[in-house]
């Protein structure tokens, strides 16, 4: 065991435990928190895989702006947020039987095929994953129509958020 | 040294866990946390296959980045719709939502 | 690592998709601009630069008979696409004219805007050939629809549809992406047509690709609303603004096909036997369930939502056929179903807000309340059950020969079988329509001025696509060529 796997090993077993937690945990709030663990988990992933950038998106879109912006959903709504009863599905046992197949199924697809247990290539050492990222994504000749369309889609998102969820008692 | 195989399967349990979420829950924002480890997930899969397959190509990357994206967008419309249904009828529990049934 | 060079054919190929913002940013403008009594206009605006953007495309934006990758490998610019993004065009522009009457007061800025949103999505849908575009213009299309399904916020019908439609959304896309990344990884590039080329040089299992094929298609079949994807339809079709429900029906599930068919024949032709095999299973189960549901239906929106997933099953016919035949018969078959499902929600949406209910009961005595809007209707529904000499037989035709061409001879008859099965439920409208009488029949149903074009506009196109077929064809027939060449 090198010292990379077992930090891999720790994070993953962060990552998928806090993952438990958030979907079966009664009380909304502290699955919400436990989201926040979890995807702290996949940030310290995209460390390892050298993304730094994602990263750092990581924290700052998804656990900075996504789990909250849920807390806060959790909070305006939280007369149905109160744990009392159950939480799950009365045929919740299915749903194990599905996610286990389906886990089951795509281990078996991943190992089937032959790039399954590829060993890390070295990045050159010129390479800078950043700077090319940068680049890429407003280059005409790689991703710049995309990266269009997500502002496209961020502001009609936007306005129809705000549309749907304000409420208008005058109106 | 970690094999890719390692983050695969790690992303297929996260994905599998969030499945779960989705079809067991009860409450909207609660499947909506489970349709965001899927997402993660996803990435997870994306940034490996980059590092492991083609790390000479971003394309892992900005497929990444662009998920991001898609997904403050759909949580940002998703919790919007939540919210103007709790207005309505005071529940966000998914199968206390049934006028529409035939 | 990428191809094409930036020249100004990159710019004219996606002029309509930057008309479509720009009239979204007037839209905004005017909204903003114009006092609350004078935004009525706000509908015409938009449907009259729709129809622009569609003459504009016609005259500058037209693709070569070669296809051509643009913008990096992220568009190609083809008749595939191309006949898409026209008849998405044409469906917002009618969708527009038939929400103007929606409101009473406010939002129709922000309303239209979704509207364009949806559209630009829809029109990069239809010529994404990588990834990552491909993502995102799913997702551009279906977040402004999850709001616009949940945009009359004061009814529950439409809360709650909304709702729906964003749940299974958002759950079958996040399975969809799990399948595109999986693919990525397995063919180390993200363009649509580098992972075909990988797939043919094999050294992969079949079981790696089908599995991934199997992700993704959950999730076109919830864009397509096919058997087993189809439970959201009829809930989000009956709550949801009958304009938009319309438009669900129509563009965005043409819009699903149009991914389908690319990503299906291109990507996937080293398993081609397979897949045809499992989409075969798909059209079957998709007719069969949707016509028998049917039957059963009292409302006029939820028995629309069940024939509308049938059609799909009809559609999927074409595709599995793997032929070029198969894949013009399917455009063919899209581009008639379109007009013709348009204009049987746009008379549902007009007899709703007039009469107050969606019952088919309340039907009764239509042809003598508006002798011409039963009319609409007749021509509409006899259209989808495939009826000569309207559009829906010739179309019907179409597909039928494509899969006995392809030796599939008993999926055209199940196709066949469905289509009397159908038939009965179209006839018993009609029946309601023409034969029955009711109390309300000297309260007349007024047609304002926009529904007025819109329905003509529509019930000629549908005679017109039943009678003179041709030059609809030809441009099917493009379409197809754009895939097997």
């Amino acid at each position: 065991m090198t010292p990379l796997q077992i930090i891999f090993l720790i994070t993953s077993v962060g990552i998928l435990g806090s993952a438990l937690m958030v979907v079966t945990t009664r009380n909304l709030v502290h699955a919400a928190l436990w989201l926040v663990v979890s995807l702290f988990g996949v940030a310290v992933l995209y460390v390892m895989l050298s993304a730094a950038f994602l990263a750092v998106a990581q924290v700052v879109i998804y656990i900075g702006a996504i789990a909250i912006l849920m807390i806060f959903a959790i909070m305006l709504t939280r007369r149905v947020a109160k744990d009392s009863g159950p939480q799950t599905n009365p045929n919740w046992t299915w749903a194990v039987v599905v996610a286990a197949a389906l886990f089951g199924g795509l281990t078996w697809l991943l190992s089937s095929w032959n790039g399954f247990s590829t060993p890390i290539p070295e990045l050159s050492s010129r390479a800078d994953p950043l700077s090319q990222l940068g680049q890429a994504l407003v280059s005409p000749n790689a991703y710049v129509l995309p990266f269009e369309v997500a502002s496209v889609l961020l502001l009609s998102a936007l306005i129809g958020a705000i549309m749907v969820a304000w409420d208008r008692r005058s109106g | 040294m970690i094999p890719l195989s390692w983050y695969l399967i790690l992303a297929a349990a996260l994905f599998c866990i969030g499945l779960y979420g989705v079809l067991a829950r009860k409450n909207a924002v609660a499947i909506l946390m489970g349709i965001e480890l899927m997402l993660n997930a996803v990435n997870i899969n994306l940034v490996a296959f980059w590092r492991y397959r083609t790390p000479e190509m971003i394309a892992g990357q900005a497929y990444a980045v662009m998920v991001f994206a898609v997904a403050a967008a759909e949580v940002a419309v998703g919790l919007a719709l939540i919210i103007s249904i709790y207005r309505r009828r005071s529940t966000i529990v998914a199968d206390d939502i049934d006028m529409l049934k035939f | 690592m990428f191809t094409g060079g930036f020249d100004p054919v990159n710019i004219l190929a996606i002029l309509p998709e930057i008309s479509l913002i720009v009239l979204g940013l007037l839209i905004l403008g005017l909204d903003l601009a114009l006092p609350e009594e004078r935004r009525g206009i706000l509908g015409w605006v938009t449907a009259g630069g729709l129809v622009l953007i569609i003459g504009l495309a016609l005259a500058i934006s037209r693709p070569g008979s070669e296809p051509i990758l643009l913008w990096g490998g992220m568009l190609r610019h083809d008749w595939l696409g191309f006949a898409f993004k026209i008849v998405f065009l044409f469906a917002a522009a009618i969708t527009a004219l038939f929400s103007m009457d929606l409101f009473d007061s406010g939002r129709r800025g922000e309303y239209f805007l979704l509207l364009l949103a949806a559209t630009l999505g829809m029109n990069l849908m239809a010529s994404a050939a990588d990834l990552i575009m491909l993502y995102l213009a799913i997702e551009t299309t279906s977040i402004p629809l999850y709001i616009l399904a949940g945009f009359l916020t004061k009814d529950d019908k439409s809360t709650e549809s909304g709702f729906k439609y964003f749940l299974f959304g958002a759950f079958t896309s996040a399975v969809m992406l799990y399948g595109f990344s999986l693919l990525y990884g397995f063919g180390g590039t993200t363009n649509l047509y580098g992972l075909s080329q990988a797939f043919l040089e094999g050294g992969l299992s079949i079981g790696a690709i089908l599995g991934s094929l199997l992700l993704i298609l959950v999730g076109f079949g919830f864009k397509v609303s096919a058997v087993p994807f189809h439970f959201w339809a009829p809930d989000v079709y009956e709550g949801s603004p009958t304009p938009i429900a319309g438009f669900l029906s129509t563009a965005s599930k043409a819009a699903g096909f149009a991914v389908l068919a690319r990503v299906m024949l291109a990507v996937f032709p080293s398993i081609a036997v397979e897949w045809g095999a499992i989409v075969a299973a798909l059209a079957t189960a998709t007719m069969t369930i949707g016509n028998i549901i049917a039957l059963a239906q009292k409302n006029i929106k939820r028995l629309l939502a069940y024939s509308s997933i049938a059609h799909a099953g009809y559609a999927l016919i074409g595709i599995v056929a793997i032929s070029y035949l198969g894949v013009a018969s399917t455009v063919f078959y899209l581009i008639a179903y379109v007009i013709t499902n348009l204009l049987a929600f746009g008379i549902v949406a007009l007899f709703g807000r007039v009469a107050g209910s969606d019952d088919i009961a309340a039907y009764a005595g239509m042809s003598r309340r508006s002798p011409w809007l039963a009319l609409g209707m007749m021509v509409a529904l006899l259209s989808l059950s495939g009826m000569p000499p309207f559009g829906g037989f010739v179309v019907k035709f179409a597909v039928f020969a494509a899969a006995i061409q392809a030796g599939m001879v008993w999926l055209a008859f199940i196709g066949v079988i469905n289509s009397i099965v159908a038939l009965y439920y179209y006839l018993t409208i009609l029946k309601y329509v023409y034969l029955y009488r009711s109390e309300d029949e000297d309260k007349p149903l007024p047609v304002s001025r926009p529904y007025a074009i819109g329905l003509t506009v529509l019930s000629l196109l549908v005679i017109l696509i039943g009678t003179v077929f041709a030059p609809w064809f030809s441009v099917a027939s493009s379409a197809a060529a754009a895939i097997f060449r």
